[in-house]
C-alpha cells in the first residue's frame, strides 16, 4: 500500500493514507473507533427508517435542519458590532448608496450640461 | 435500551409538560395560547437541537458538540467574533469532489451521510460548483502564469495603441473638384480648382 500512487486530481482516499497504517497510537485508534461508532450509529438510524415497511412520510435530516436555521435564523442573534463587522457593514452597506447617488448624479448631470450647450454625441445612435 | 427516537419522543412529552407547567405557575408575560395550548406545537426538531449561542462552559461545549454528532475533542467552534456563526462547528474547507467516490454514502450524489454536520458552505462545495481537490500545479504558480499573461498581453496591447502601425493611408481624394457638381455646387458658377498632386 505504501507505494500507492494518487489518481492525478485526487486527494488521496483515507483509508490508504500511511497515516492509518504505520505508528499508530492507542489514543488515534480509540479517536478513530469513536468516530467510526458515531458513523454507524447514524447509519444504523438512517437505514431503520429508510427500511421501514411502514413508513410513509419523507425521512427529515436534523443535521439539515441544523445547518439551515444556523444560516437564516442564528445569524442575527450571535451578530455583535465589532471593528471588523462594523466595517464591512460600512463598507457594503453604507457606502455604496452615497457613491452610486454622487456617479450617477454627477453623470447624468454633465450629459444635461452637453446637452443644452449641444455637444453632447450620442455614442450608439442607430436610426439617426 | 430505548432507541433515540423513543428516547426524544419522551423527552419531548417531558419538555412541553414541564413548559405548561411553568406556564401556568407564572402566568404574566405568557400569551393567553400559551397558557391554554403549551408552548407551541412539537413538530420536527426541539429547541435544544437547533444551534445556538456561542458555547461558553464546558457542559455547553460538550452539549452542542453532542448536538451536532460530533466528538467533543472534534468539536471546533467558529471564532466568537460577532459574525453570526453562534456554535456552528467549522469543518474543514474541503469540497464534496474530495471525498471518496466508492463509499456507500446515503446520499451518494451528494458524497454525504444522513446526520453527518453539514459544512457552512455546504452549498459551494457541491460537486457542480468549488472543487477544492489538489491541482497539477499549485495555487501561486497557478495565479502568477494567469495573470503574467494577462497583464503581458494588456501591455502588448497598450503599447500598440501607443505605437500604431499600419500601412500608411491618406484622405480619400474625389475628382471633379472634389464632386462640386454632385455635392450641390452651383452650375454657373466657377468651382475652384482642387488639386490632389504636387508637381
Amino acid at each position: 500500500m505504501a507505494e500507492y500512487k494518487e489518481a492525478p486530481l485526487a486527494t488521496r482516499p483515507k483509508t490508504l493514507d500511511p497515516a492509518e497504517y504505520y505508528n499508530l497510537s492507542p489514543e488515534y485508534r480509540r479517536a478513530e473507533e469513536e468516530r467510526a461508532a458515531l458513523r454507524t450509529r447514524l447509519k444504523r438510524q438512517y437505514q431503520l427508517q429508510l427500511n421501514n415497511p411502514h413508513r410513509k412520510e419523507l425521512i427529515e435530516d436534523p443535521a439539515l435542519t441544523r445547518w439551515t436555521y444556523a444560516r437564516i435564523s442564528n445569524v442575527y442573534p450571535n451578530f455583535r458590532p465589532t471593528a471588523r463587522t462594523s466595517l464591512v457593514g460600512g463598507l457594503f452597506g453604507v457606502a455604496p448608496l452615497f457613491l452610486l447617488y454622487f456617479i450617477l448624479k454627477s453623470n447624468r448631470d454633465t450629459k444635461e450640461q452637453k446637452m443644452k450647450d449641444g455637444t453632447y454625441e450620442r455614442p450608439f445612435s442607430l436610426s439617426y | 435500551m430505548r432507541s433515540p427516537q423513543c428516547q426524544r419522543t419522551v423527552n419531548m412529552a417531558a419538555f412541553r409538560a414541564g413548559l405548561l407547567a411553568r406556564a401556568l405557575v407564572n402566568g404574566k408575560g405568557q400569551r393567553i395560547s400559551n397558557v391554554i395550548f403549551g408552548a407551541r406545537a412539537a413538530s420536527g426538531v426541539s429547541k435544544d437541537m437547533l444551534p445556538g449561542p456561542y458555547p461558553k462552559n464546558a457542559t455547553e461545549w460538550a452539549a452542542a458538540a453532542k448536538k451536532y454528532n460530533l466528538r467533543p475533542e472534534d468539536y471546533q467552534p467558529y471564532p466568537n467574533d460577532g459574525r453570526g456563526f453562534g456554535d456552528y462547528p467549522m469543518l474543514p474547507n474541503k469540497s464534496q469532489q474530495e471525498r471518496d467516490p466508492f463509499y456507500q454514502w446515503d446520499h451518494p450524489d451528494l458524497r454525504r451521510n444522513w446526520g453527518e454536520p453539514i459544512h457552512w458552505e455546504f452549498d459551494m462545495f457541491t460537486r457542480n460548483r468549488v472543487d477544492t481537490s489538489p491541482s497539477p500545479v499549485d495555487w501561486a504558480t497557478m495565479c502568477k502564469t494567469l495573470l503574467g499573461f494577462i497583464g503581458f498581453m494588456l501591455l502588448m496591447f497598450g503599447l500598440g495603441e501607443v505605437f500604431p502601425s499600419y500601412q500608411p493611408v491618406a484622405p480619400k481624394q474625389y475628382p471633379y473638384n472634389n464632386l462640386y457638381l454632385e455635392n450641390g455646387g452651383d452650375p454657373e458658377k466657377e468651382p475652384e480648382t482642387v488639386k490632389h498632386y504636387e508637381i
